[in-house]
Order: structure tokens, then C-alpha cells, then sequence
């Protein structure tokens, strides 16, 4: 807001909420703050009603969000962490999202329920929404949300960005080359003038959900036993590479296939985050062996070393044909030769992929080796990797406390004239 | 401070802005005032005056201990000076928006009449519109339909002419695919027309030069090409690129060995017009010794050197083994060339005596000292002729001492080729004719001075 002489300060924030859903998380918050309030996995895990909670598993039962279903019968959604991670029978655990886009409806509505009641608890009527989406969103879900949030919530106001558009804000930018390396797939958007340009827009299914399943057949290759966290007793202290000891916890049964290979998930990601390192040039065994291993115990107790491996296990994200760099080119590559200049000065890598230790370093180092010598090459990335992994979130965090971006919101009323056939306007 | 404003007898400053003056406000004030209440006594000593009770003197420690101070409290900083000005939660208006919708900020009560700070960025770019009779009249056009014309002013208002981005989101399910030349050639078409035309003209793209409406002009053919050949440029895999780099850098060293070999023969053509046209008939006739002829300069260079190449080849298939070839004696060339008299101002006559700054602080010294040697004054009187003749005098010392260490040079080559030969060839004297023979000192080995400069053997060994 204006200063006391007569300065104009770029912030005006109104109260707005930003959310950015994804297909690991969901990420919600206040406009104008740093880090979304809540990051919450992107599943919904849906169980029958029956179930009563015993008594020392006692949660507060306000995270479960209970509705009767029209067949009658009685269907509980289970929702963030500490209601997903418990063992219950016959919890499935689903998913909404689809290809970048929401696919299920009414599990979204659940979760945007258990938004603004138990993260933002307060009433949507008062709080402007900005949502992200992908950059291929279809026309029909873009309709379908601003529907949903102006009749069942009653939002006063709706904007829908563009992912890319948001990242390269987060990074300072509105001309980028965004390559966004997300769990289900990695992407390279051009954004010119905080425009994206979605016919140039490339992506490939290699994301950090393949770098999991990688994982997971590494340390089947290695046979090494990935117990689920939540079946483990006791175990005890064992020397290294010595065979696990441990005490299993009795279970209830009925636990669902979806639900057990959701936790399973859950344990291969954690290994990847700890253990998992993208080496600066393409995988040599000699200099990857050079660097000291890294200590990983797994739940079962039992632990180890792991040296050359952690480098091997991330070379599935920069493969020849499917990779980050590969994506960037063809990206840049099919955009109008006068903007290729300012897109190659400004790749902002981001996502989830991103955050992983060496990820960008590599990125920037492919690039080199692959962009045309004419232009100057900046790779650049939020140092914290938490930055990295929210750049679309903040970005949108920026954008809606803009005091110049007050005017381009779809309020309700403008919504009411003239209906959702204006979405495809107001927000290119 | 304190200490030392006493001791100089100034007073202390009353009004002074400092951490202290902001935390205890006023009262640091009243105890200024108090202390200038006693005053040191003339002729006392400072020590003494202080073991004196005073009453102002607060830093004394009491006798008794006392708990009634702050002690440790802190004291709140008083900072700003205004009265705190309210903020509250209000609804506004954003003049920006044509749809009055009322959302929450935070302001101050004070702004609460102001209109929203932010709709003045609110900008739009002026695209012109036409009538569907207008453009029947004027813009017809055989590429463009009307919709699909109408489609594109429709896109560049919303995308504020961003004309790659316009191209992006250009519908391609109902018009046909066109570059970004296209799209920009017909909106700049228009806008001529239209502000031809019509009255009201768009600022964007009209610019009125000495009262005369000049609209720009987007000239499609070139912007095509242009692009063409950025994307061509673009699209060079790496071998070419590589390539182009190697085919530069060859082209460098190319033209980096022409200028050598340029700058060679140069010093060489300076050398022998010097030698040609100097003082001592001496070295003429020792370049025509060489040659073996009485030709003029040209001819004696060309002969020279074609005598030289032969040597050299006759050198090179006779030797198998050349453990080591003659080494090229260059000699820059060096006759002092002084400056032309200036054209402009007044100037003292001595300047033209003054050595030019290219040579060097030896050679400086070495002309001195022949100077000296020949009981000649190293700064005479500047009369004109004197000037010439001293200016003169000292060119041809210069180049006297170049040729006498070039002639050092040749001789040793000459010897060490000697020793060489005879290692080679036990039992065998290389005699060397006479005439190449240094026997009377300076003059013989000009002709192998340039020679030696101006051989293939010279170029071969620096390029």
C-alpha cells in the first residue's frame, strides 16, 4: 500500500487463498505468506463407516469428514496424514487427480471441505480463490472448478493460473523456460510475459512416481526387505548389513491392497529423499564411487551403506529422450525464434523432482551441452528445496497479493452475468 | 565524552539526538541543566576540583546500597513522535473493474475517502476498431476472412499485441495455422488503413513527423527472413557449430601469420632502402658483394634471396640430420625517425632534438655514449641546422649499432655452423670464404643480415 510519501508499495492482500493441487500434494494457504499452511497428500482414503475407532487410536474425529451416500450405505473419507497413515480395514485409498487435471469430483469437494474447515477454519464465502492448474487442463474441469467454488462455496472471487506462469513468479521472472519436475510427470512450459505458451508446452511421464518404482526395484535387485513402518513392533539394534531382527504388530484385517502399496510408497519416497543423489555429469561408476555413501536404516532395523548406487538410482530422470533437458529443447525449441533468447537466460526448475540434491546443478549442466552456443544459459532455482517443491504455490502466493492484480479476479457477480464462458478470457 | 568536554571547558551540548537522548527522553535534558550549576575555580587543578563534594555529580557511588533504581528494567524506547494511526479491515471498490465487486483490505483510517491506490496501473493498449461496413470498404482483403480478422484484434487486445503469444493461443481449430509475420503484417495493415481513414489515429503506431502523419510501416518480407535466418542459425547441430569454431580459429591463425610475414618484409624493405640510401657507400657495396651484382636495391633483394633459398634447400638436402638450424637473426630495424614539426602553438626548436618515446632507454644510452666517445656535445644548441644534423647523427648511430649487433649475431652463428661442421666432419676445416668472413669489423655482414632476415628459413622457423 501507499507509504507515507507517497510511495506505492506493490502488496494489497485481501485475504486471498491460494491452492495448488498436485498429484503428491495439495497445497493450501494465505496469499502473501512465504509457505502454504498445509501440504496434503493428494489421495483420499475411503473406508465404510462401521469401523469405531479404538480407544488409544482416539483422534479427534474432525479430520473425518462423514456423509451418507445416496445407495445408503455409509462411507467415511479419510484425509491428510493422520487419519490416512492408520491401519483400517477396508480403507481404499484413491486418488482425484488425473493427468495434471482433477478427475474425481467428489473427492476433491471432500478435500476442499477439509480445507477450509480444518486448515483455513474459516467460512470460503470470505476468502478469494486462486487456484493452479496445469498447463493442458481441459476447458471443461477450468469450468467445473469455477463452478464448484462460486456455487457450492461461494467464493467471492475465482482466478485460475497457469503452474508454469506462477513458478517463474516465484522465481522473479515472467519470461521463463519452466521445467517442472513433478511425482507423475516432468514438464518444460515456455512463459512469455506471464503468458504460458501451451502449444509449445512438452512433458513425459518420468517423474518422482518412476523414481520410487525405480527405487523399489533397485532394492528388490538388492534384496533388501521395505517393510511398512506401520507393521513394525519393536525392532532391535543390529550391526550393519546384519539381518534384520524385529517383532511385527498385529494388525487388523481386511487392510486393503491400495492402502498397503500407498504406505509402501510412502517408505520407497522417504528412501529416495534420504538416500537419493543426482550426480553433476552423466553416471561414471569411478566418480560416483568416489563419493562418500550415505547411511540409510530401513524400518525393519536393518541398514546400510549406499554408495554408487544413490547416483544410479536418479538417472532414470535425465534419460536421452524422456529427460528434463531433452524437454527444455524441444520446448524451446518450438517456440518463435526471436523468444528463444529470453528463454534459454531464464530456465527456472522447480517441483518436487527438483529439490532432489544435484537435480538442477544437472539440468544446467545438460543444457550447456545442448542449447544453442548463441545464447546465454541461466539455470536458475530456489535455493531451499521446500521453495523448490511449492515454486507454483508461492508463485500464486505473490500474484494474488499483487495490489494490480485486484482487478483481474472473476468475482461472483461477474460470474453470475455471464456464466462460466468467461473463464476461457479472463484467465489465459 | 563527558570526561573530555570537561576537561576542555566546553559545554555540553544540550540537544543531542542520540540511543540515550531516545530512551530517557526529557529526563536527560534536565541533568544537563543541573550540571552546569558549579564551575572549576581558576588556577585549581582538575584532580583536585573532582576529589571535591559536587552535587551535580551523580556518578558517585552511594554509600549505602539502594534497590529504588531501574536496575535492570529495561527503559521502553520512545520512537516515533506522531500519534500511532489507525488500520482497519474496510471494504473497497476497485475503479479498475467494471463489475463493482467489494473485496476486504487492510487501510488506514485516515485513506478511507481514497480511491484504490492500484487502479491507476490499470493500462490498456489502444487496438482500433472497425465497423462491418468499414471494413467491407477498406480492409477486404484475399488472405484474411473477416471472422478470422476479427479473431485477431480480438486476440491482440487481450494479449496487449504480444504477438508470440497471440500466435500461441491463435485458434487453429477455426482459422488455418499463420506465422507470427502474418498476424503482425495484417494488424499493422489495418492500423495504416485505419488511421488513414479515419479521424481519431492510434498512438501506438502513428507518429506525427513535422506535422505530417507517418504510421509505421511492418515490413513482413524482411521480419521473414530475418526469422529464417535466426532459426537457421538456431538450428545447427553441434558439428557445425564446431566446425565453424575450428574454420574461425584456422582463419585467425591465417591472417595472424600474414601480418608476421607483412610485417617482415616491411622491416626488411626499410632496412635496405636504409641501407641504400645511407651515408656509407660501405654497405652498398657489401649488399652487392652478397649478390654478386651491381644491381639496384630491388633487384639485389630478389637476388639476394633467391640465392639464399638455394642455399637453404641445397642446405636442407644436404644436412639429414639439421641438429641445428640457423636461427633467424631479426633485425628490427632502427634509425631514429623524429617526429615532424607540429603544426599548431609555439614550441621550442630543442623539442625536435627530444628522442621519440619508442626507443628504448639502452639504446638511448649506447648513443650517448658514442656521442661521447666522438667529443660530441649530447645536447648542442638548437640552431636549425645544428637540429638536422645532431637528429641525423643520431639515426645513423642507432642504425650502426643495430647492424654491429646483428653482425655480433651473424658472426656467432657463423662460428657456432663452423664448430658444428667440424664436429660433424672430424678431420675436415670449414674454410669460409672472405667474403662473408667478418675481417674488417662493420661492414661485410650487412648482405647476410639481409639475407638471414629475409630467407624462408627466417619465416619457416617463426610461423
Amino acid at each position: 500500500m501507499s507509504g507515507p510519501n507517497g510511495m506505492l508499495y506493490g502488496g494489497d492482500e485481501i485475504g486471498a487463498l491460494v491452492f495448488d493441487p498436485g498429484h503428491h500434494s495439495l497445497r493450501v494457504g494465505y496469499a502473501q505468506e512465504d509457505t502454504p499452511k498445509a501440504d496434503i497428500p493428494a489421495v483420499v482414503g475411503v473406508g465404510p463407516a462401521t469401523h469405531v475407532p479404538e480407544p488409544e487410536e482416539k483422534v479427534p474425529d474432525g479430520n473425518v469428514t462423514q456423509t451418507g451416500s445416496k445407495a445408503g450405505s455409509e462411507l467415511r473419507h479419510y484425509i491428510d496424514v493422520t487419519e490416512l497413515h492408520v491401519p483400517r480395514p477396508g480403507m481404499e485409498i484413491q486418488t482425484y487427480m488425473k493427468d495434471g487435471q482433477v478427475d474425481n469430483w467428489d473427492l476433491f469437494e471432500k478435500m476442499l471441505d477439509y480445507c477450509y474447515s480444518k486448515v483455513i477454519r474459516s467460512p470460503p464465502e470470505h476468502h478469494p480463490a486462486l487456484f493452479t492448474e496445469a498447463v493442458w487442463s481441459s476447458r471443461s474441469g477450468r469450468e467445473k472448478l469455477a463452478e464448484l467454488l462460486f456455487e457450492k462455496y461461494q467464493a467471492p472471487a475465482f482466478f485460475l493460473a497457469k503452474n508454469a506462469v506462477l513458478a517463474a513468479f516465484a522465481n522473479g521472472r515472467s519470461t521463463a523456460l519452466v521445467v517442472d519436475a513433478g511425482a507423475s510427470q516432468t514438464s518444460a512450459v515456455p512463459v512469455i510475459d506471464g503468458y504460458a505458451l501451451t502449444s509449445a508446452a512438452v512433458r513425459s511421464p518420468v517423474g518422482g512416481d518412476h523414481l520410487a518404482a525405480q527405487a523399489k526395484a533397485m532394492l528388490a535387485s538388492m534384496h533388501i526387505q521395505m517393510l511398512p513402518i506401520y507393521s513394525i513392533q519393536s525392532k532391535e539394534v543390529i550391526r550393519e548389513r546384519e539381518r534384520a531382527r524385529y517383532t511385527l504388530k498385529s494388525l487388523p484385517a481386511g487392510l486393503t491392497q491400495s492402502w498397503q502399496q500407498y504406505m509402501l510408497k510412502k517408505q520407497y519416497e522417504d528412501f529416495c529423499h534420504c538416500v537419493a543423489q543426482v550426480s553433476e555429469s552423466a553416471y561414471d561408476e569411478r566418480t560416483a564411487a568416489a563419493v562418500p555413501g550415505v547411511h540409510y536404516e530401513f524400518p525393519g532395523g536393518y541398514h546400510q551403506d549406499f554408495g554408487p548406487e544413490r547416483f544410479k538410482l536418479t538417472e532414470c530422470l535425465f534419460e536421452p529422450t524422456l529427460g528434463a533437458a531433452h524437454l527444455a529443447c524441444s520446448a524451446a525449441g518450438a517456440c518463435d525464434a526471436d523468444a528463444r533468447g529470453a528463454l534459454w537466460g531464464g530456465v527456472v526448475a522447480c517441483g518436487g523432482g527438483a529439490a532432489l540434491s544435484g537435480w538442477a546443478e544437472r539440468l544446467g549442466r545438460e543444457l550447456a551441452s545442448r542449447a544453442p552456443s548463441a545464447h546465454r544459459l541461466k539455470v536458475c532455482a530456489a535455493p531451499a528445496p521446500l521453495e523448490r517443491r511449492c515454486a507454483a504455490w508461492i508463485g500464486g502466493s505473490i500474484l494474488a497479493s499483487i495490489g494490480s492484480f485486484q482487478q483481474m479476479w472473476i468475482s461472483s457477480q461477474e460470474f453470475d452475468e455471464s456464466g462460466k464462458g468467461q473463464l476461457e478470457r479472463k484467465c489465459p | 565524552m563527558a570526561d573530555i568536554l570537561d576537561i576542555m571547558d566546553i559545554e555540553q551540548p544540550t540537544a543531542e539526538i542520540s540511543r540515550e537522548s531516545i530512551l530517557h527522553g526529557d529526563k536527560a535534558k534536565k541533568k544537563y541543566v543541573t550540571t552546569k550549576t558549579v564551575k572549576r575555580p581558576e588556577g585549581m587543578h582538575r584532580e583536585v576540583f573532582a576529589l571535591l563534594y559536587n552535587d551535580s555529580n551523580k556518578d558517585l557511588p552511594p554509600l549505602m546500597p539502594t534497590d529504588t533504581g531501574k536496575g535492570y528494567k529495561q527503559t521502553k524506547a520512545k520512537l516515533g513522535m506522531r500519534k500511532v494511526r489507525k488500520w482497519m479491515w474496510a471494504p473497497f471498490i476497485n475503479p479498475a473493474r467494471k463489475d463493482n465487486a467489494v473485496f476486504h483490505h487492510w487501510k488506514r483510517v485516515s485513506d478511507e475517502s481514497k480511491e484504490y491506490p492500484f487502479a491507476q496501473f490499470n493500462k490498456q493498449v489502444s487496438i482500433p476498431s472497425y465497423t462491418e461496413s468499414e471494413y467491407n470498404q477498406y480492409l477486404k482483403s484475399e488472405d484474411w476472412t473477416q471472422a478470422e480478422t476479427d479473431h485477431l484484434m480480438d486476440l491482440c487486445q487481450r494479449f496487449d499485441l504480444r504477438f508470440i503469444v497471440i500466435h500461441d493461443r491463435w485458434d487453429r481449430a477455426a482459422f488455418r495455422d499463420r506465422s507470427v509475420e502474418d498476424l503482425k503484417e495484417r494488424y499493422y495493415g489495418i492500423c495504416a488503413i485505419l488511421s488513414k481513414v479515419k479521424t481519431n489515429p492510434w498512438s501506438n503506431i502513428v507518429t506525427t513527423v513535422n506535422g505530417e502523419k507517418r504510421s509505421y510501416q511492418y515490413d513482413a518480407e524482411h521480419e521473414r527472413k530475418r526469422k529464417e535466418q535466426l532459426r537457421r542459425l538456431f538450428d545447427r547441430t553441434q558439428e557445425q557449430i564446431e566446425e565453424e569454431q575450428m574454420l574461425l580459429t584456422e582463419l585467425k591463425k591465417i591472417e595472424a601469420r600474414k601480418r608476421e610475414r607483412e610485417r617482415k618484409t616491411q622491416d626488411l624493405q626499410k632496412l635496405i632502402s636504409r641501407a641504400d640510401t645511407g651515408n656509407t657507400p660501405a654497405i652498398n657495396q657489401v649488399a652487392n658483394n652478397t649478390a654478386d651484382s651491381h644491381t639496384p636495391s630491388n633487384t639485389t633483394t630478389n637476388i639476394a634471396r633467391r640465392h639464399d633459398r638455394k642455399l637453404h634447400k641445397k642446405k636442407l638436402t644436404s644436412q639429414q640430420r639439421p641438429i641445428r638450424t640457423v636461427e633467424a637473426v631479426t633485425v628490427e630495424w632502427s634509425g631514429i625517425k623524429f617526429p615532424e614539426a607540429r603544426s599548431t602553438g609555439v614550441w621550442l626548436r630543442s623539442q625536435r632534438m627530444k628522442l621519440p618515446p619508442g626507443v628504448g632507454q639502452r639504446k638511448t644510452k649506447a648513443i650517448e655514449q658514442e656521442l661521447r666517445q666522438m667529443n660530441i656535445d649530447v645536447a648542442p644548441t638548437p640552431t636549425e641546422p645544428v637540429c638536422k644534423h645532431f637528429n641525423e647523427l643520431r639515426s645513423d648511430l642507432a642504425l650502426i649499432l643495430d647492424l654491429k649487433n646483428a653482425l655480433g649475431a651473424c658472426e656467432y652463428e657463423l662460428q657456432s655452423l663452423r664448430h658444428q661442421y667440424e664436429a660433424l666432419n672430424p678431420g675436415k676445416t670449414l674454410t669460409i670464404p672472405a667474403s662473408i668472413c667478418n675481417t674488417n669489423e662493420e661492414t661485410k655482414p650487412l648482405g647476410e643480415i639481409i639475407d638471414v632476415v629475409g630467407s624462408p628459413s627466417a619465416l619457416n622457423s617463426t610461423v
